[in-house]
């Protein structure tokens, strides 16, 4: 067997299983949101057959027409994007701050930084839900855009400030001798070159946003303030009547553009993730 | 470096066609996501803004958070027509608020700690550990009571705290919770599950078909219940009327080795992982032959699969050498917290809800047992008229609601140590010790006796038992 068709065949040995395992969900999430009731459960036709009634999109019409799904999921966009946008203000100066200027405490602060990160939600949200009454932000959207950036931002900065130790300082010397202030060299060449670790950054931040439970459920009670990770636990979910079909089909719908947005900055993702493209 | 250089001064990549770069989509979202933030993040809701009477402004507000009803029907009639007929008619802005159940602690909690939520707070279970947050719901009790006569028994013991005499909830319902059998199955073996004896003659025959018995003992609801109710039919209690544990018992052995049979010859090692859905979707799903649960089984099974809800029958819990003492599947259980902003139209909704209850028991298919019976005229012939079959098969809730349905901690009160062993599922946790061997019976009513000890000691220093 040629060398090259054998790699190949070594790399489908393995990669393959991975594929199958990590696919799985998604097909059982689809096939789930295309049975009808009756049909799921028929234990016959688990997992790979359709039965009585099925196939449907009973299931995505109950989804939209008779729950406020499509509201969740545009507050689920909005809270999303403004803590993305929040959290790369604060994490990109912070984690250059970290990684450049502070010299021997920079690496004490970030490895700080990060702990903060690791504090469980399931602490926190008592005391943050006397903060949140405090400043009238109960059932608003907003309160979540405060209390995210408290996990994404430390973790941003961790990581950036890993990225920007990678980008060598003789880049900023060259900029800053040609007359470019410090605000400039960092605009104009560190963080252009550093877009692998903004958009781990992104990518990730929103990841964290939508998958976010605690604070969701502990801040906002009203239908039409809820975001998609609650939304559907509590409408889809009545007592002890779990309603499967339109519960995968809720949570097939956001992990589509999120999965095509992991693919289409795949290359960029793990580069930020390994600490950037000099190494 | 000049590799670097050339990287990061490399133009924009040009896309054939005219396709916008990826570079071009992150600019254009940020400027998307700057508008966002602008404009979304300080705005409540797009539909708070909306009036919900129209020309019309109303004078009150009270908002009320309570779990997405079982029966999506009773959710759809209480937030649409009758909290709105109520709002209009005392003039005030009824605001409706749905969570899941098992998120009314974590949510309970959060009010409490920021001191600042709904005016009226629902739970399933007799919230008995938030005394002190809480107003006495007395006169509502009494303005009820003026109306409709005595409240059932079981409800005033959920609510009521003999020690501080202040009633601590308001109970507008509790659910019945029947055992729900399969008729063509037990008539298989030619057996009926009226009593746990003939339970657990049947349960090898019925695992033998396919068709276990299911009885969670896991950390849930559905757990809780039937092993507590089967703990009473053996003459097994946590406390004794006088508030006093009582649990390190003979009946407490014999109902722990009596439950180790049952899993072990007519059981599966599912009921250790049992949710609250397991019940339904195993008797949905044809595999159950018996479940102890509320009708959410034959309700559901209605709707999705009328042939099979055809043969599921409902009965009392069966007996056992003590009895038939069950208890309820769920208590409806408002409270009113010491910070709510409008304490006195809650008060109010609470009495008109509770005067007039037919319209909550009618739309939530029976669930809804009213505290006060008298608020639902012929209830038992309501239950006889119910179209499902076989005719008169919800008949028998009224005779469970009559003689077999007590509170959680009978013979004493729900009590906030009762609250606590409830909330922390330390029942089911004995029960599964037990069955898969890793105490004997004797030691798990020792061990789990002098755990709620402690617990009860705790609450007594706090002055509330």
């Amino acid at each position: 067997m040629p060398l090259r068709r054998r790699d190949n065949l070594l790399n489908w040995l393995v990669v393959g299983p991975f594929a199958i395992v990590l696919a799985f969900p998604f097909y059982w999430m689809l096939q789930t949101s295309l049975k009808s009731e009756l049909d799921l459960y028929n234990t016959e036709n688990v997992p790979f057959s359709f039965g009585e009634g099925s196939p449907t999109l009973d299931n995505y019409r109950f989804l939209f027409s008779d729950t406020q799904y499509a509201q969740w999921l545009l507050n689920t966009v909005l809270v999303g994007l403004a803590v993305v946008a929040i959290t790369l203000v604060v994490s990109m100066p912070a984690g250059y701050a970290l990684a450049r200027l502070s010299g021997r405490w920079g690496q004490s602060l970030g490895v700080g930084l990060f702990l903060v990160y690791l504090v469980p939600p399931t602490l926190l949200f008592l005391p943050l839900s006397r903060v949140i009454a405090e400043v009238g932000l109960q059932d608003r959207l907003a309160s979540l855009i405060l209390v995210y950036p408290g996990f994404t931002i430390p973790f941003a900065t961790w990581l950036l400030m890993g990225f920007f130790k990678s980008i060598p300082r003789e880049l900023e010397e060259a900029a800053l001798v040609d007359g470019a202030s410090r605000l400039r060299a960092l605009i104009r060449i560190v963080f252009p070159i550093s877009l692998p670790g903004i958009l781990t950054v992104v990518i990730f931040t929103f990841s964290l946003c939508v998958n976010e439970f605690v604070y969701a459920i502990a801040f906002i009670t009203r239908s039409d303030s809820k975001v998609v990770s609650t939304g559907i636990y509590t409408e889809l979910i009545r007592g002890d009547v779990f309603y499967w079909g339109a519960l995968m089909a809720a949570t097939l719908i956001p992990s589509i553009p999120l999965a095509l947005l992991y693919n289409t900055f795949l290359d960029r993702f793990i580069a930020g993730f390994t600490g950037g493209a000099f190494r | 470096m000049a590799d670097d250089s050339r990287h990061t001064d490399r133009p924009e990549e040009e896309v054939p066609g005219g396709r916008t770069t990826r570079r071009e989509i992150l600019r254009k979202a940020g400027a998307g996501s700057l508008l966002v933030v602008y404009g979304g993040a300080t705005a409540k809701t797009s539909a708070a803004a909306v009036p919900q009477f129209r020309g019309r402004q109303l004078k009150e507000t009270l908002r009320i958070v309570q779990w997405s009803h079982f029966v999506p029907a009773y959710d759809k009639w209480f937030d649409n027509v009758y909290v709105k007929r109520w709002g209009q008619a005392n003039d005030t802005e009824v605001l409706v608020d749905h969570i899941n159940v098992t998120d009314i602690p974590a949510r309970a909690a959060a009010e409490v700690a920021a001191q600042s939520g709904h005016d009226l707070f629902f739970f399933l279970s007799p919230p008995a550990a938030y005394e002190d947050q809480v107003i006495d719901h007395k006169d509502i009790v009494q303005q009820v009571s003026k109306k409709r006569g005595k409240m059932k028994d079981l409800a005033h013991k959920a609510t009521y705290n003999p020690r501080t005499k202040k009633y601590f909830a308001f109970s507008d319902n509790y659910v019945p919770d029947p055992a729900n059998y399969r008729t063509d199955l037990w008539g298989e073996i030619g057996l009926k599950p009226t009593s746990w004896d003939i339970v657990l003659k049947a349960a090898p025959k019925l695992r033998a078909m396919g068709n276990p018995i299911g009885i969670g003992m896991s950390n849930e609801l559905d757990s809780n219940m039937a092993m507590m109710a089967m703990m009473m039919c053996f003459g097994s209690f946590i406390q004794n009327k006088d508030q006093r544990v009582v649990l390190n018992s003979k009946e407490t052995v014999a109902v722990l080795k009596f439950a180790r049979e049952l899993y072990r010859q007519g059981m599966s090692n599912e009921i250790f992982a049992w949710t609250p859905a397991s019940n339904n979707q195993a008797f949905l799903a044809g595999r159950l032959s018996l479940a102890m649960n509320a009708i959410s089984i034959t309700r559901s099974a209605e709707l999705l699969n009328p042939e099979l809800a055809a043969k599921i029958e409902l009965l009392p819990i069966p007996k056992g050498p003590r009895g038939q003492l069950g208890l309820e599947h769920v208590m409806g259980a408002y409270v009113i917290w010491k910070f709510a902003k409008n304490k006195r139209m809650a008060k109010k909704f609470l009495v008109d809800l509770e005067t007039k209850y037919i319209g909550a028991f009618e739309n939530s298919k029976f669930y809804n047992f009213p505290s006060w019976p008298a608020s639902v005229s012929n209830i038992k012939r309501r239950l006889e008229r119910d179209p499902a079959k076989p005719a008169g098969k919800y008949t028998i809730l009224g005779e469970i609601a009559d003689k077999h349905t007590l509170n959680p901690g009978w013979p004493g009160y729900s009590n906030a140590a009762i609250d606590e062993i409830f909330n922390t599922f330390l029942i089911p946790q004995m029960f599964a010790e037990v069955a898969q061997d890793k105490r004997t019976p004797e030691d798990a009513a020792r061990a789990y006796d002098r755990k709620f000890r402690e617990i009860f000691q705790k609450w007594r220093n706090q002055k509330k038992l």
